[in-house]
């Protein structure tokens, strides 16, 4: 979280003194933000009722397009989730929702031997069972274990073990994005009527950024110290790496930049909200140009160097976002703020 | 003026500010260190010893973020402790001004970052988590025997935090976080919605169970403590629960026994964003001080009365303890170091670092 505002606090002020009708007829960034996101929760929820009810589809007769089908809905509703992970507060962390949503890192595979340990269970579990269990079963990549991993070739995804977890779980997950997308709305009050949520959200897609460029790019592509290792990727099952990064900058030019735009208006920094805009395309369409996997990349110099480019231009935007327009707003990191213990 | 000549002047006035405590800090007879786990700009983790003057220090490279910290009684001694869900503690020398011990806590277990000895210094107890059953543990460790472990003492519980040594030597106060955690599972918090924290009591001879005190909302995860001379205890809370609703963040176990929460005004309770860090008692008066990082503030209570006696920005406000003369010396994540007193308007800057303080000063 981040310490001081105080350019916008003066701001603020300035703001107080000008007429209500003023304040009123111009949407504030949080007003903004909190529009926007609301929109990208309830894409997240429609996609994963969509995905909830093709893997029933397939399941009462499985067929190759209900499969195909049933895949597409899968990376739809996933990158519908990447769009709004920049929001790491309110609702999405309750419960730790988010984790259920996408647990990862996984360095010890939890996914696999939890997806193993229920398709060996004497019982089929339903959404209750998956509730109660652990993150590791209860997201995506679980489902990317029961439609692409290699273990997966032994036993049909049409088989009722495979397929009933599948159902339990797209059911958990439909359940779950519902509730995240009702309680963004019920959360907008509190959120629009405190102010320190603009320094939240900012420090949230900050953030975002900074997992984007060491953890989701950085350290499976061994720029981090460490060597390149794909099985750090997301989705490295699917192969759909660059996509999901992909979606998470589209999530941000959607659902995160008409608001910063306003705050930069506001601070009479326009510039600082057109670079960002600037290098965030650039960088979109570096990233629609890769393949859709990492792994593939790592083995492949020509691929490798455009996997290069798109870290080098997330580096840049975070340096934009992280430095300089932070700088311009007065925003101070915090450390035990952000994460204590 | 030119910002370096600001710190100079800045650390010109803590060394005289600071003389008088050198003597008086509650075991520290001799001009001594404070202990805190602290990063670097660049993130590297260390243990630092930072003399009174703020200036003299050495630091200790670690392998992981470090969090709270003792002291060894009688002895030049200190302990600090890996932070969640680290695995070692690490006992500093403060004459040789290096690494004494290294210990693990063993295959299964990691620690919870807080640890307290005996009186005699004898007797090590230290928060830890049993990962095969998430039990939470106070392990035992005999200082005179190289820091061997001796045995385990459940706490029927989940999550302890912070532990203190009540001033009968003989019961230890526990802040139960209830939050389940696992190493595979790096930082992610896998219990919320069945969390159940407490403040306890526990007989360091017998292990017994002696007291448990149960959080008004179940998601108050109870952390950081400390201990008043007369054996009142005062906790500070974490929520883990919606972050528009509002709860109180501190707790009161009177000497008697009774169990009582704190009440601040909404507005204040809401400032703090739902986070406690370190609890300290004045050892003169009965004020105790309270630091929430995540409101960028410190408060100053009336321990007996309940009462705010003064809120005061601190940024990134950290690790606490008392200076010995009704005051208390605060560290911030962002490098100060600071003295808050009940007389002051603001904290005064006693000397800036450039080092991320960790919650808790030792």
């Amino acid at each position: 979280m981040i310490a001081s505002l105080r350019r916008l606090s003066l701001l603020a002020c300035a703001l107080l003194a000008t007429p209500l009708s003023f304040a009123t007829d111009t949407p504030t960034p949080r007003d903004m933000w909190h529009g926007a996101v609301e929109l990208q929760y309830a894409e997240l929820s429609a996609a994963s009722e969509r995905l909830e009810a093709s893997a029933a589809r397939f399941c009462q007769s499985p067929d190759e397009a209900l499969r195909q089908r049933l895949e597409n809905d899968w990376l739809s509703a996933y990158q519908a989730w990447q769009a709004v992970r920049f929001i790491q507060f309110g609702p999405a962390e309750q419960n730790s929702r988010g984790w259920q949503l996408q647990f990862w890192p996984d360095r010890k595979n939890l996914v696999g031997s939890k997806v193993r340990g229920w398709l060996k269970a004497a019982e089929a579990p339903d959404a209750q069972d998956i509730a109660s269990d652990s993150v590791a079963i209860q997201g995506f990549p679980a489902l990317e274990y029961l439609l692409y991993d290699d273990a997966m070739d032994e036993q049909a995804l049409s088989d009722p073990a495979a397929c009933d977890l599948m159902q339990a779980i797209t059911t958990h997950l439909a359940d779950t994005t519902t509730a995240l997308h009702r309680d963004w709305q019920a959360f907008g009050e509190h959120y629009l009527e405190t102010a320190d949520y603009t320094e939240t959200t900012l420090a949230s897609a900050i953030q975002t950024l900074e997992l984007l460029e060491d953890k989701r790019l950085g350290e499976p592509m061994g720029l981090k110290g460490a060597p390149a290792n794909g099985y750090l990727a997301e989705a490295w099952r699917s192969g759909q790496t660059v996509r999901l990064v992909e979606s998470s900058l589209e999530g941000l030019r959607t659902g995160f930049l008409p608001g910063l735009t306003a705050l930069l208006r506001e601070a009479d920094a326009l510039p600082l909200a057109e670079a960002f805009r600037d290098q965030l395309d650039k960088t979109l369409v570096q990233a629609s140009e890769l393949p859709p996997g990492l792994v593939p990349s790592l083995e492949d110099e020509e691929a490798f160097r455009g996997l290069q480019s798109l870290y080098l231009d997330i580096s840049q935007l975070r340096h934009l976002l992280g430095n300089e327009i932070a700088g311009e707003l007065g925003l101070v990191r915090g450390f035990n703020s952000s994460d204590g213990d | 003026m030119h910002r370096r000549q600001v710190l100079k002047a800045g650390l010109g006035s803590v060394a005289m500010a600071l003389t008088p405590l050198s003597w008086a800090l509650p075991a520290r007879e001799e001009a001594a260190w404070l202990f805190s786990a602290v990063d670097d700009p660049s993130g590297a983790h260390y243990i630092a010893g930072v003399a009174l003057d703020g200036q003299t220090r050495f630091m200790i490279e670690v392998p992981e973020r470090c969090h709270g910290g003792c002291l060894r009684p009688d002895s030049r001694q200190a302990v600090l402790f890996a932070r969640r869900p680290g695995t070692r503690m690490y006992v500093i020398d403060g004459d040789s001004r290096q690494l004494a011990h290294t210990i693990a806590a063993g295959k299964g277990y990691h620690f919870y970052g807080h640890g307290v000895f005996d009186l005699s210094g004898r007797y090590l107890y230290v928060t830890a988590n049993r990962l095969e059953d998430s039990a939470g543990l106070v392990r035992v460790y005999d200082a005179a025997n190289a820091y061997a472990h001796v045995r385990d003492m459940p706490l029927d519980g989940i999550g302890p935090h912070e532990l203190k040594l009540m001033p009968d030597g003989d019961t230890l106060v526990i802040g139960l976080g209830g939050i389940q955690t696992h190493p595979d599972y790096g930082r992610v918090k896998l219990n919320l919605d069945t969390m159940a924290p407490a403040l306890m009591l526990l007989d360091r001879h017998s292990g017994e169970i002696l007291a448990r005190h149960e959080p008004s909302h179940h998601q108050l995860s109870c952390r950081h403590l400390d201990v008043a001379a007369d054996g009142a205890v005062i906790a500070g809370y974490q929520f883990e629960g919606p972050e528009w609703e509002i709860h109180p963040l501190t707790c009161r176990l009177d000497s008697d026994g009774h169990f009582s929460e704190l009440t601040l005004d909404d507005e204040l309770t809401a400032s703090l964003n739902h986070y406690t860090a370190s609890v300290a008692f004045s050892r003169v008066s009965g004020n105790v001080l309270v630091t929430a990082p995540r409101g960028n503030r410190v408060l100053l209570l009336d321990a007996a009365q309940g009462t705010l006696v003064a809120s005061l920005a601190l940024p990134d406000a950290a690790g606490a303890r008392c200076d010995g003369n009704g005051g208390f010396l605060v560290s911030s994540g962002q490098g100060g170091l600071y003295r808050v007193t009940p007389d002051l308007a603001m904290p005064e800057l006693l000397a800036s670092l450039e080092l991320r303080w960790d919650n808790h000063l030792t």
